[in-house]
């Protein structure tokens, strides 16, 4: 729940890219401490969107405003988490973690304080010389995360930020990444394709359908904080799974009836 | 388990460890290919036809510069090619470094000249020297001019093919850190292209040691051509033989600093994938 105010506002956004309309008609507010799960079968824009809110891409309708400036172009104050995990690979960690610092003109103290303090913060001390094809994908997106934060934003967009990363390692980093929204809540979009993914980072879960795709549901998780494992086993945390889970499937559903028509 | 791993101990032999192995055999090719080269000679050749022996004997003669009566000076040859040599490097890589990445980055600059930088990057260069004495007369200015452009077109190319390749990732994220256009070429485009100015950079040795040499023919400026030329026509192998080794070894040894420089300068190169 928006618990001080909406940071981001997103109102009537849509994209288009040729004839190919993505999405249309996001209708979204974000809170200052609040995280937001974006999910929806592959291909519906949610990317896209994240994309548009760093103002990376263009959209062609609706406007977004972050504390009320209209994003033209990547805001201040805003930072992403890539898939891709985004790292140089002529970079260290350390210097990976200072980008977006020198990029800012950060005096050379204050970069030296706060790379360490970010790398120290991910856990990955010890490794600031490496490169980042010394690292395995786990460490890699750490150095993604630590490079993110280091900007001290207060708003972190992830862009599927654990989906190449391996099952167990993925599992570690979620809780590690709450264990960091904890100690400086700010708004996060988190656009993932893993239900439980969602419903464990999320305060709400936007879900989209359709093509071009739009909002069809937004479920408020209504599970506590600070989150733990045990929140896997509670009876809520398996109802709001199962509610998206079955939103999500009426639509993969569908496709799959108009692929056999079209046969 | 009952089964224990049985270990046995093989004979200790004189065995070599593969690295010396190869060096051995390396070493062992080029006294063949020399002993040949000497017995061939010695048999089918005049005597002024250079051989391994006689160049040994001038070697030292030579390289205390102590050349025969008329022939240019030993090591003035070798510094005028040298100094040569690295100017045109020099000038070829940084004009090729930001040619390439203005190509690479900008459509319109990669409309306007990669057709035509291909079509010189085709052609040899030396072709155009005659046509360079008109314009620059006989002097050093033919040779610059002909190897700074035999560095710049390989080193250009590559550069343009390192740019275009770039990772669109790379550029998204550089943008989302507010990266301006000269943080994006100059802080991204051109150390991910560093293999590429690299690959460039080899190419272009060969071609200028080899635009300098045949300069230095064709238009008898002083230097290790030159002085090829004028030893070889007043029969004077074995020295000539010896400012042909000079540039040979010169050749090898940009390259192996060039190696070198990468293993220091690019850790990442070749292992990150």
């Amino acid at each position: 729940m928006t618990s001080s105010g909406a940071r981001i506002h997103i109102d009537g956004v849509g994209k288009q890219f040729g004839a190919l309309r993505v999405f249309e008609n996001i209708e979204l507010e974000i809170g200052e401490r609040e995280i937001v799960s974006v999910v929806g079968p592959s291909g519906c824009g949610k990317t896209t969107l994240l994309r548009c809110i760093d103002g990376l891409v263009e959209t062609t309708e609706g406007e977004i405003r972050i504390d009320g400036t209209k994003v033209v172009g990547p805001p201040r104050g805003v930072a992403v988490v890539f898939q891709h995990f985004g790292l140089f690979p002529w970079k260290t960690v350390y210097e990976n973690v200072a980008y977006g610092l020198r990029l800012a003109k950060a005096s050379k103290a204050q970069i030296a304080e706060s790379v360490q303090r970010h790398i120290e913060l991910v856990g990955l001390t010890g490794f600031e010389k490496a490169y980042p094809y010394q690292l395995s994908g786990g460490m890699q997106q750490r150095t993604g995360l630590a490079r993110a934060l280091a900007t001290d934003p207060h708003v972190l967009l992830m862009d599927e930020p654990f989906a190449a990363i391996d099952a167990q390692t993925r599992e570690i980093l979620q809780f590690e990444l709450l264990r960091i929204w904890e100690s400086r809540p700010m708004s996060m979009v988190f656009v993932t394709h893993s239900i439980e993914e969602a419903v464990l980072m999320g305060d709400r879960v936007v879900v989209l359908r359709g093509r071009p795709s739009s909002i069809h549901e937004v479920i408020e998780t209504g599970l506590p904080r600070p989150r733990t494992r045990d929140v896997f086993s509670t009876p809520r945390f398996n109802e709001v799974r199962e509610q998206v889970w079955s939103l999500l499937m009426h639509e993969a559903e569908q496709a799959e009836r108009e692929l056999q028509e079209v046969r | 388990m009952s089964a224990v791993p049985q270990t046995v101990a093989l004979p200790r032999t004189f065995a070599l460890g593969p690295r010396a192995q190869r060096t051995l055999i390396r070493i062992a090719t080029g006294v063949i290919l020399l002993f040949l080269w000497e017995v061939l000679v010695r048999w089918l050749a005049p005597p002024f036809v250079a051989r391994p022996v006689t160049i040994a004997r001038a070697l030292p003669h030579v390289l205390a510069g102590h050349v025969p009566l008329a022939t240019p000076p030993f090591w003035g040859s070798v510094e005028a090619t040298v100094i040569a040599v690295f100017e045109g490097l020099a000038i070829g890589t940084v004009a090729g470094v930001l040619v390439g990445l203005t190509m690479g980055r900008l459509r319109l600059a990669d409309r306007l000249l990669r057709f035509y930088l291909n079509a010189f990057f085709a052609m040899p260069i030396l072709a155009m020297v005659p046509l360079m004495t008109l314009w620059l007369g006989f002097s050093g200015s033919v040779r610059l001019a002909i190897v700074s452009l035999g560095a710049f077109l390989p080193i250009c190319l590559n550069v343009y093919d390192g740019t275009r390749s770039l990772p669109a990732n790379y550029v998204e994220v550089a943008q989302s850190y507010h990266a301006r256009w000269w943080n994006v070429w100059f802080g991204i485009a051109l150390p991910a292209s560093l293999p590429y100015v690299l690959a460039g950079f080899r190419l272009a040795v060969g071609r200028v040691l080899v635009g300098a040499t045949v300069a230095e023919y064709i238009v008898s400026l002083k230097g290790l051509g030159y002085l090829i030329v004028y030893d070889g026509r007043t029969f004077h192998q074995p020295v000539m033989m010896v400012a042909v080794l000079v540039l040979a070894l010169l050749g090898v040894a940009i390259n192996v600093a060039a190696d070198v420089a990468t293993r220091r300068l690019l850790p990442w190169y070749r292992r990150s994938e």
